[in-house]
């Protein structure tokens, strides 16, 4: 019974070792949002629950700005929607693995479920027993601590700091992320689908298309997996 | 108001996460559609991280001043040949910041 807890502390443990890098990677982010909260005339709390339950980054970002410009609330809501929207995919692909579990389970895990903890999700045996699933609530929930906690540094460091929406500090989120395709690449069909996505997202994002990321994703899944088809068929 | 917004939001975001995870929803994934979602991970990913390299306020930026692009292939070189999720940031970041400073 002691090993057994010691052996699940264990894998919650390696879960969040695995996290750690992506969760110093969105210190700058974290400080960037708790800032500028504070900064467009949040309270602290208000700025704080947005990182407690909204938990999300792009989308805490750009609705903090929707609001402090007082936008109609359905556009606000809208707004968020859309930009969540590629969660609706990372949800199918687990679907097949996550569906069947306690539904503690699928709500805690679906509720730390960002495009870090997807990005962990990768093994073909991930969720599949409980070592497994304390791996990923590790892994999710020390995210979820570090995010607050940069959130809270943020709002505290807010009224000294200057506006940093424009400093650069994305650049460590598209290393890390660098980080977590590149090795995956490993056929050409994953080759040419991160190619298709990344030209697409370009283009859209020059237009201004407010679905493009998810657009440029699924159509770049679509090239891969045709190109796998094909290959084969043959 | 604002509490009753970010709750709002708080379900908005929570409902895409979850939504299907729920057993409940009656849906089936055939083998084509399980195949198509296996490429899901790299492509989205990919889709954001490209844009943060190359579009500066809406701007395509492939001009070699942009410390953006030297750092990304810095950072591809080092994902590459490391596989280690932190040499890549370090070599990203670090000819991020040369190139910002001197470019």
């Amino acid at each position: 019974m002691f090993n057994r807890r010691k052996a699940l502390l264990a894998a919650a443990s390696k879960g969040a070792l695995d996290m750690l890098p992506l969760s110093l990677a969105v210190l700058p982010w974290g400080i960037l949002f708790g800032s500028l909260a504070i900064q467009r005339g949040f309270s602290w709390i208000e700025a704080q629950l947005f990182s407690a339950i909204i938990f999300g980054g792009a989308v805490q970002i750009v609705t903090v700005e929707l609001m402090a410009e007082d936008t109609p609330l359905l556009t606000v809501l809208f707004s968020a929607l859309v930009i969540s929207s590629r969660h609706f995919l990372y949800g199918l692909t687990l679907r097949e693995k996550l569906r069947a579990k306690p539904l503690r389970w699928r709500v805690g895990l679906g509720f730390l479920l960002t495009d870090e903890l997807f990005s962990l999700s990768g093994d073909r045996r991930a969720y599949a027993n409980r070592y497994r699933l304390y791996y990923a609530l590790g892994a999710g929930g020390s995210f979820y601590l570090a995010w607050n906690v940069w959130t809270a540094a943020g709002i505290v460091a807010g009224a000294w700091l200057p506006d940093l929406t424009n400093l650069g500090l994305d650049f460590a989120i598209a290393a890390t992320f660098i980080a977590l395709v590149i090795p995956d690449i490993k056929s050409l069909p994953i080759l040419v689908c991160v190619l298709v996505s990344a030209i697409l997202s370009i283009v859209f994002s020059i237009y201004n298309l407010e679905l493009g990321l998810v657009l440029a994703a699924l159509i770049g899944m679509l090239a891969g997996f045709g190109l796998q088809k094909l290959r084969q068929a043959q | 108001m604002t509490l009753m917004t970010i709750s709002l939001l708080a379900v908005i975001t929570f409902t895409t996460r979850y939504l299907f995870l729920e057993g409940k929803l009656p849906l089936r994934l055939g083998p084509n559609v399980k195949q198509l979602l296996s490429f899901s991970a790299p492509a989205v990913l990919t889709a954001i991280f490209v844009p943060i390299l190359f579009i500066h306020e809406q701007q395509l930026d492939i001009s070699p001043t942009n410390a953006y692009l030297w750092g990304g292939v810095a950072a591809i070189i080092a994902a590459y040949k490391t596989h280690s999720v932190y040499w890549t940031i370090g070599v990203g970041t670090s000819v991020f910041l040369v190139g910002g400073t001197f470019l």
